[in-house]
């Protein structure tokens, strides 16, 4: 159905990636042994060399010896001539800019003191060690890593339910980058951990990486197209997420662009042909954080009960709308209550081997099924144009044949994924060690040298350093693929610590208009993370409680309960939970349901679920001053530090101070300890009125919809328990004048570009 | 140190808090007043009614008598036509309605258009355009931003930086979604590499226009403003210590934008100010067209306060299945809003400064696959489908192009995506050749290469 026309290459200059553009064919060059395309052509066809790039054999170039640091060697090499470099950073700076990097929140005023004063020659270095120890680290790159693959709690599209157990995956993660485990040990628990270690709670956790796509199933989903709608998503996210390879491409058809044949597709997927969902038994481990449960289950309970309890008085012949609208709702809720009460229980979102019927269970728990004795696996097909009911010439499970790193992978049932994560963390294998080095870098200057994180292919942009990443991958390589001792590598370069204030802007704008050269430190948003985080620690409000079952902090509340269906009916409102402490924990912490996204993290930009995110925008709009200069939650957070400010200072002279230090990292200058001054005493005028009763929380909520079976209109009143205990933060009406004056300037100081961007 | 030094030391030169914020007001008024056009041009504002998912053409003004003598005759697609979804075992599928040729025109449309009938003379149906995605996402992007994978700056977001904003009040670019948005997101009126101020702003369609529009109960109009005015001094100072960092420019600039809006916005949306007759005239009320009734009614407020593009989806097109009920009574539910809008502008003479497109990401296809028995739908189709204008410039009463027999292919007056961008930025006045802005090495355009304007479609 796509025409035939010959496209111009579209070059994207950001986050577009090129995909499966038609018609386009590679220039003259070199030619790729593959496993062979569907056509001669394709087979026999010829590569630019420069787009083979990430298929050479990785290389260990010696640095240049131009500069003490290997990575600044590497920049230099490449620095453009006439080019001035920007001078160090402050401490201030550097020590603001390193703690957001490698914790997400900011420095306290104790830390910068400290950092400031330290006049021992390795104060850098114990500064990078703290931080690298510190449990906030691993809160904070495990984000990154949850951005690539799509961590939600819920499973997206018509099945917008919860998976109770989701969570146990993203605690992995970060305690995985906490404890530095080794990236190769990272790739094959996440991949293959049910095979290697099928005791281990932590191993079944981990597997659950390949369940982390959005999936639905429906009355009108066919079996088998479902199936492979997973098989296609395993594959992509796989080849994504390890060997940014966007994998998709070569579906239907041999790779446009690559050296990838639609073969290579269907053999990495085939590995995948016998892993089946499953929930299984995994006992809690006792770094995961059980803590929660009483707290939660009682509201779940109450939920439950009270759903029975209306369905038990609905009559048994139904007639009104009502009788049809509540039976179809208090039905669906009751099968979800149900699955959701397995959130309090030692079971694991995973996977196992086995033939399978493709699943159809959607709303409760799946158990593995023993496998059949002498039930030998269906051979996999390449499935022609895709289509799951034209299969074609059969593959056995492979790899990607371009990198010339053969595989050998069994055809049994167990073990196919075990030797494909082995391939993927052979280390001969040219993609994986690039692949994820390219990621770090990117999460400390804001862009890889790669510049497409996912797509390393001839579409994505060729590496502006490629002796500099190939080095970064054989050093990591080198050194037991600690991604610790890659960010000490990193942090430690001169191009890291540099001052974001070039000297000649001119020449800059001259010499290096697409920001390659390292030349200046490149400031950056908080992300959305970040800037939730950072007001939590400033205000003294964030609790610091590590994992557990997802927080329901508080949430826009017209957004909170705006009506949501899904299957068919409505789905039951999201509620915070009732104690500040509940509420107030770091945002990866948060419910993350792809169907109801938090909206001043979707504002800025925080990413859908639904698809990898291998950089995050960080574009600039106007509802984003509507999310933070007037969200009820901005003014919590204000008051709060306005109320902390005074408890720990003596004079409206520290207050002011203090606020600067927490906010901005330094102290005022006199003009702004003025200023700031003249804004509160102001404020306190002005706030002088009592305020207002606080807003109270609705106990219930009344929908309306057309009922199915008789066109009707239908209502149903849900209650919302949380909010019969719920306990609001620090309120107007608790404090005086003077601090509701001074929370006056605490907001614009959380709304100030200083406390927003790290320079 | 007196506390006048200060105040010299903070503001410069005697200013007071107050003339400082009004410099920056008139900076912003100043960075947004209109820009000369590059042609004559009668349309001044763009109204682009998306219908979301898909609409068939073959169901609305294509019709093709043919498909009921082919009707649920099986074949085989097979060859360098195929793809994963038009795969396998296919059948022909007749449309379930009746049609009409409608207006002096006597253009053609399915019968359920009973008010789009009376304004057939005001549109021009094109029948040549042709996309290059099957899926939604991607079609999407293509159709509003010219490039498939997304990530550029959309349509309206290159209107605003050619013609500016008359408003600045108002974002240049609105955006009316549904309460969910359209697959691709936000990135479908993203202002791409375009500074940050032509990207589109969503009003959301219940409760607040905008979450958080209006701030607490505490922070009065005085002292929001007093709050305002410090965060300038600060981010003032900010600046001057980071003068090569531009976003921090853009952001000071959305608090103002964000102050004024905060004060427009919500007796914008209101549409109780608005007499009854034309509320009927947009069935805001009736059960089926109130939610497109509405978006439309304040489509027609934003261009008379001075919006330059308003974007409306509606929402689903992607009839697989079940396509008699699906499309009839989506058609039921835009009918009107569309028909009224049209009319509503041309009473009150804004038609003629207005374009009005109305398109969806592709057609349908003629024939469906077997999907568990036979139910009436078909695919999606980007070589052919519906498109038409109306209002400002266009060949008002005319079809033109056609589609083969089947309706599978355009196959007269064929054109693709970036031919009908440039031809939507002439009608507004704007040449895609000088449209350009410098990005990643080179001078990008909303038609990426280039394209041709389509000439049969403009008076």
């Amino acid at each position: 159905m796509l025409n035939r026309r010959v496209l111009p290459l579209v070059v994207s200059g950001c986050l577009g990636l090129l995909t499966c553009l038609q018609g386009a064919e590679p220039a003259e060059g070199e030619t790729v042994r593959t496993s062979g395309g569907q056509s001669d052509d394709w087979t026999n066809r010829s590569y630019k060399p420069s787009d083979l790039w990430a298929y050479r054999p990785l290389r260990r170039p010696t640095p240049p010896a131009t500069a003490p640091h290997p990575i600044d060697a590497f920049i230099l090499a490449k620095h453009p001539r006439g080019l001035p470099t920007a001078p160090p950073a402050d401490r201030a700076t550097l020590i603001r800019r390193l703690t957001f990097d490698l914790t997400g929140l900011p420095p306290t005023p104790a830390a910068i003191i400290h950092y400031r004063l330290d006049r021992r020659p390795d104060a850098y270095r114990r500064l990078v060690e703290r931080l690298l120890a510190s449990p906030r680290y691993g809160e904070q790159w495990a984000r990154h890593w949850l951005d690539v693959v799509r961590y939600a709690d819920s499973s997206g599209f018509a099945n917008d339910f919860l998976r109770p157990n989701a969570w146990r995956y993203r605690d992995y993660v970060i305690r995985a980058f906490n404890t530095d485990k080794p990236y190769d040990r990272f790739v094959l628990e996440q991949i293959a951990g049910d095979e290697l270690k099928p005791d281990d709670p932590e191993h079944q956790v981990a597997v659950g990486f390949l369940r982390m796509g959005p999936w639905e199933h429906t009355g009108m989903s066919v079996a088998r197209v479902t199936r492979q709608l997973f098989l296609d998503d395993v594959t992509n996210s796989v080849g994504q997420v390890f060997l940014g390879h966007v994998l998709r491409c070569a579906r239907c058809h041999d790779h446009k662009f690559d050296p990838v044949p639609t073969r290579d597709y269907y053999s990495i997927q085939a590995v995948f042909a016998t892993t089946q969902f499953a929930e299984v038994d995994a006992e809690f481990l006792p770094s995961e954080n059980t803590r929660g449960f009483n707290a939660h289950r009682k509201y779940h309970r109450l939920r439950a009960d009270a759903n029975g309890r209306m369905l038990a008085g609905l009559p048994a012949r139904r007639v009104t709308p009502n009788d049809f609208g509540r039976h179809r709702l208090g039905r669906k809720w009751r099968v979800l209550f149900n699955w959701a009460a397995d959130s309090y229980r030692p079971i694991a979102l995973s996977v196992y081997n086995g033939p399978g019927t493709p699943s159809r269970r959607v709303f409760s728990r799946q158990k593995p099924v023993p496998l059949p004795a002498r039930d030998r696996p269906r051979h996999s097909s390449v499935l022609d144009g895709g289509d799951v009911f034209s299969p074609g010439d059969p593959v056995t499970p492979g790899v990607i044949s371009a990198t010339g790193l053969p595989a050998t992978i069994p055809t049994s049932f167990g073990g196919r994924r075990t030797a494909l994560a082995r391939w993927i963390t052979h280390p001969d294998n040219p993609l994986t060690a690039r692949v994820i080095v390219n990621r770090i870098w990117q999460g400390h200057f804001g862009r890889g040298l790669a510049a497409h994180a996912n797509n390393f292919g001839a579409s994505g942009k060729p590496p502006t350093h490629p002796l500099l990443l190939d080095w970064l991958a054989s050093e990591f390589t080198a050194h037991g693929l600690s991604i610790k001792s890659l960010h000490r590598l990193i942090v430690s370069s001169w191009a890291y610590r540099r001052s974001s204030t070039h000297p000649d802007p001119t020449t800059l704008a001259r010499l290096d208009p697409d920001h390659t050269s390292y030349c200046v430190f490149r400031p950056r948003r908080l992300a959305a993370e970040e800037i939730r985080d950072a007001m939590l620690a400033v205000s003294g409000e964030l609790n610091p409680k590590p994992g557990g079952l997802p927080a329901r902090p508080d949430m826009n509340l017209e957004a909170a309960l705006q009506p949501r269906m899904i299957m068919g009916t409505f789905a039951p409102s999201y509620v915070p939970d009732p104690l500040p402490e509940q509420r107030n924990r770091r945002t990866i912490y948060a419910l993350k349901l792809r169907g109801q996204r938090d909206p001043f993290l979707a504002t800025f930009n925080q990413p859908g679920p639904d698809s990898s995110c291998e950089r995050r925008d960080t574009s600039n709009v106007t509802p984003q001053v509507f999310a933070l200069f007037n969200s009820r939650e901005s003014s919590d957070r204000s008051l709060a530090l306005a109320a902390r400010l005074l408890e720990e200072t003596d004079s409206d002279h520290q207050a002011i101070d203090l606020a600067f230090q927490l906010t901005f990292g330094r102290h005022p200058e006199a003009a702004e300890q003025a200023a700031a001054l003249a804004h509160w005493k102001n404020s306190i005028r002005l706030q002088a009125q009592p305020p207002a009763k606080p807003q109270t929380m609705p106990t219930t909520i009344t929908r309306r919809a057309n009922e199915e079976n008789t066109g009707e209109v239908f209502t149903f009143t849900e209650t919302l328990f949380e909010y019969r205990d719920y306990v609001p933060d620090l309120q107007p009406h608790q404090v005086d004048a003077r601090t509701r004056g001074l929370a006056q300037l605490c907001l614009v100081l959380f709304n100030a570009n200083e406390f927003l961007y790290v320079h | 140190m007196s506390r006048r030094t200060f105040l010299h030391d903070l503001y410069g030169l005697g200013a007071s808090l107050g003339s400082v914020a009004l410099t920056s007001m008139l900076a912003e008024t100043a960075a947004a007043a209109p820009r000369p056009h590059h042609a004559n041009a009668p349309a001044k504002h763009c109204i682009f009614l998306y219908m979301e998912g898909g609409p068939s053409h073959l169901d609305t003004f294509d019709p093709k008598p043919k498909l009921g003598q082919l009707h649920l005759k099986e074949f085989q697609r097979g060859g360098e036509e195929q793809s994963a979804m038009s795969s396998g075992k296919r059948y022909y599928v007749k449309s379930p309605f009746t049609f009409r040729q409608a207006g002096d025109s006597g253009a053609w449309m399915n019968s359920r258009f009973q008010q789009l009938a009376h304004v057939a003379d005001e549109i021009c149906f094109y029948r040549g355009l042709q996309g290059e995605s099957v899926n939604h996402p991607t079609a999407n992007y293509h159709v509003n931003t010219g490039n498939r994978f997304g990530g550029d700056p959309a349509l309206g977001a290159w209107v605003n930086m050619g013609l500016g904003t008359e408003n600045s009040d108002l974002p240049g670019f609105v955006v009316l979604p549904e309460l969910s948005f359209p697959q691709g997101g936000p990135a479908n009126w993203s202002n791409g590499f375009l500074p940050n101020r032509y990207q589109g702003t969503a009003l959301r369609p219940q409760g607040s226009p905008l979450l958080d529009i209006t701030p607490p109960a505490a922070i009065t109009g005085p002292q929001q403003r007093k709050n305002l005015d410090f965060l300038a001094t600060l981010n003032r100072r900010h600046a001057k210590r980071h003068p090569q960092h531009d976003e921090l420019e853009a952001r000071m600039q959305n608090y103002e934008l964000a102050f004024r809006m905060q004060t427009r916005v919500p007796g914008l949306v209101d549409l109780g100010q608005e007499t009854r007759a034309t509320h009927s005239l947009y069935g805001i009320g009736q059960p089926r067209t109130d939610n497109l009734g509405r978006r439309c009614l304040l489509a027609r407020k934003l261009v008379e306060e001075g919006v330059r593009f308003v974007q409306l989806y509606a929402s689903t097109w992607d009839s697989h299945d079940y396509i008699a009920r699906a499309h009839g009574s989506l058609i039921d539910s835009v009918d009107r809003p569309i028909a009224g809008l049209i009319t509503d502008l041309r009473q009150r003479g804004l038609l003629d400064d207005t374009l009005i497109v109305w398109m969806g990401e592709f057609g349908r296809t003629p024939d469906n696959g077997i999907r568990g028995g036979i139910k009436y739908g078909r695919d999606h189709n980007p070589n052919a489908m519906a498109v038409w204008l109306a209002g400002g410039g266009v060949r008002a009463g005319h079809t033109i192009g056609a589609t083969d027999d089947i309706g599978a292919h355009a196959v007269e007056v064929v054109r693709p995506m970036q031919d009908l961008h440039v031809t939507l930025l002439r009608l507004l006045g704007l040449d895609d050749e000088r449209l350009r802005f410098f990005h990643a090495g080179r001078f990008k355009q909303l038609s990426q290469f280039g394209g041709k304007v389509i000439q049969e479609l403009i008076a």
